[in-house]
């Protein structure tokens, strides 16, 4: 049993014809951070719980270190640590008790469950909180003991849905910090799936944009950027009422087109040859934005863009 | 290289055990309101009734030991209960989830709650017995009717734990598995609970009390305590619970082979 994930044509429709995810298929190595980004209800959360044994899908093949989860769920149990998008923790329980009991259940001795839960407790800075009950723990200490049970039988692949959502700065930092541990020192393949595209920026090796079920772009950061082919040219304006003229002259220039306030951001092939056939169209209108930038698409750009043809392909 | 690890089950067993037991203890909410209401059985009925037992039907049995097993199987469906209303807050808050990703047995997990809730219910019986014996109860069949009785209740205990934790795990919520326990109302109550079958003078509860499983229980328990040694109210009241048993289990098992295969 390796720490690889292979998914093929995934399809799962719950009671009433609800489509969650709708043929997706992608691969990741032993090893590889890779990170699924889309919106609420995009299929995020459902795809995590068809991988790791929680729910089954309706067709598709899923392999989990080389292990078809179908056929055998409880191998690929022993390997996998998962934390849910909802923590799962018994609120009467003290945080050192349900590592341990966590820790039994993976097969360890008594005295070693005491140990390790001593361990992931320092780990993930609960020591203090240790002999009270979880039900009067914070949002992020719940996160953190959440964690730390998913790591109590040091699983070769990790499985994060939504780590950090609603978390504030400080814990948020925490969680990146470990994971981005564990995947570095390690080796730990990872799954996150996340709704924010700087959190995939920062940690992942390879992202998955999925929308409505559908995977709808993939590959590393830099490649989603260049695979786009889109230059970002950002102008921005003194007030916002001449960012909205500028964006209906404008308008047929590039591919796409969004606006926000006093800034107006065109997507096209080639900015720098655009550029100039741009600036002449302001002047006739005397519109003269207060800067203008040229620059290789963010990962923001990338999102908005694949998700926005979606909208028009329907 | 390829580490094929095995679970125990009787590991899983034993943790999930000590965990529902923890949390029963720390919970006494769950188990003393229903300590009382079946105490309160046993002081109101024997105070308020004791003076029916002169009517020759009773043919002159103590009425101590004739209400006694009323209280003993109310309190015993009040705790069987809790193993069913533990998997739904577990279900409910998200712990049951984790539970599934872990390799342990699949029936451990539910075996945890239901083993706790016998073993309360066991400590439960013997307290109402020693109460009892206080007021002045007599024992027939000595102190080999006394572990029947006590047979009898985890058996009767048992089927009804199987019949919550069913309801739970098919509900997987609190509200309904709630209302799912009102089943205790006809079983106690339309039963030779306070008479005789002899006195009850509705033909329609007479037809009720013949269906209802708890009245064999409640004779099976009364023939220990106030006649002795009699075979044929101890096999019907074992045959019942084992027929119930074998039903309520097997509808459990197969709504927790649901539950824990979501689709
Ligand atoms: N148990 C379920 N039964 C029916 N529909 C569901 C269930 N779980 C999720 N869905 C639906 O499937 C879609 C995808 O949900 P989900 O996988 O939770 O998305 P995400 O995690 O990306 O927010 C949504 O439309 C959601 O309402
Ligand atoms: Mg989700």
């Amino acid at each position: 049993m390796d720490g690889s994930i292979l998914v093929h044509d995934l399809v799962k429709t719950y009671k009433g014809d609800v489509k969650a995810v709708r043929g997706v298929s992608f691969e990741v190595a032993e090893g590889e951070f890779f990170a699924f980004l889309g919106p609420n209800g995009a299929g995020k959360s459902t795809t995590v719980q068809i991988l790791t044994t929680l729910v089954k899908p309706t067709s598709g093949t899923i392999q989990i270190g080389g292990v078809n989860v179908n056929e055998q769920p409880e191998r690929v149990r022993w390997n996998i640590g998962v934390a849910l998008q909802e923590t799962g923790i018994d609120p009467v329980l003290t945080g050192r008790e349900l590592i341990e009991m966590q820790a039994r259940l993976f097969g360890f001795t008594k005295k070693k469950a005491k140990e390790r839960a001593s361990e992931l407790l320092t780990l993930v800075d609960l020591n203090d909180a240790a002999e009270r009950p979880c039900g009067k723990y914070s949002g992020g200490m719940r996160r953190r003991l959440d964690l730390a049970l998913t790591l109590v039988h040091k699983p070769k692949i990790l499985f994060l849905d939504e780590p950090t959502t609603g978390l504030d700065p400080s814990n948020r930092k925490a969680i990146w910090k470990e994971i981005k541990r564990l995947n570095k020192e390690e080796g730990t393949t990872i799954f996150l799936t996340t709704q924010y595209l700087e959190e995939a920026d920062q940690l992942a090796d390879r992202i998955s944009i999925i929308n409505e079920g559908r995977i709808v772009a993939s590959g590393s950061v830099e490649e989603l950027k260049r695979t786009l082919g889109f230059d970002a040219i950002q102008l921005v304006f003194h007030e916002p009422e001449e960012a909205e003229r500028a964006s209906v002259v404008l308008n047929d220039v590039g591919e796409n087109i969004e606006r926000s306030r006093e800034e107006v951001t065109i997507y096209t092939e080639n900015g720098t040859q655009l550029l100039s056939e741009l600036v002449r169209m302001l002047d006739e209108q005397q519109l003269s934005p207060k800067t203008l930038n040229v620059k290789p698409p963010s990962l923001d750009d990338v999102f908005i863009n694949v998700t926005n043809k979606q909208k028009e392909r329907v | 290289m390829d580490e094929q690890k095995k679970g125990s089950f009787l590991v899983d067993t034993m943790v999930f055990t000590k965990r529902s037991i923890i949390t029963i203890i720390r919970n006494p909410l769950i188990f003393i309101p229903n300590l009382i209401i079946s105490l309160f059985f046993l002081f109101v009925y024997e105070g308020g009734l004791s003076g029916i037992s002169q009517l020759p039907a009773f043919e002159g049995a103590n009425y101590l030991a004739f209400i006694l097993p009323v209280s003993i199987v109310s309190a015993a469906i009040g705790g069987a209960g809790g193993a069913g209303q533990a998997l739904v807050k577990d279900l409910e808050n998200g712990y049951f989830s984790r539970l599934l990703l872990t390799p342990s047995s699949r029936l451990a997990i539910v075996l945890g709650p239901i083993i706790a809730g016998m073993l309360q219910l066991l400590i439960q019986t013997i307290l109402i017995l020693v109460i009892a014996y206080f007021l002045g109860l007599e024992v027939a069949a000595g102190f080999g009717g006394v572990v029947v009785v006590l047979l009898l209740t985890l058996g009767w205990g048992l089927a009804f734990a199987g019949y919550s934790v069913g309801v739970a795990l098919r509900t997987k919520n609190a509200q309904s598995a709630q209302a799912g326990t009102f089943v205790f109302f006809p079983l106690i109550f339309l039963s030779t609970t306070f008479v005789p079958y002899e006195l009850i003078e509705a033909g329609w509860l007479k037809i009720a009390a013949t269906i209802n499983p708890t009245t064999y229980l409640f004779e099976a328990m009364r023939s220990v305590f106030i006649d002795g040694w009699e075979p044929w109210p101890l096999v019907r009241g074992f045959l019942v619970i084992a027929l119930l048993c074998a039903i309520t289990i097997t509808f459990s098992a197969v709504s927790a082979s649901k539950a824990v295969s979501s689709d």
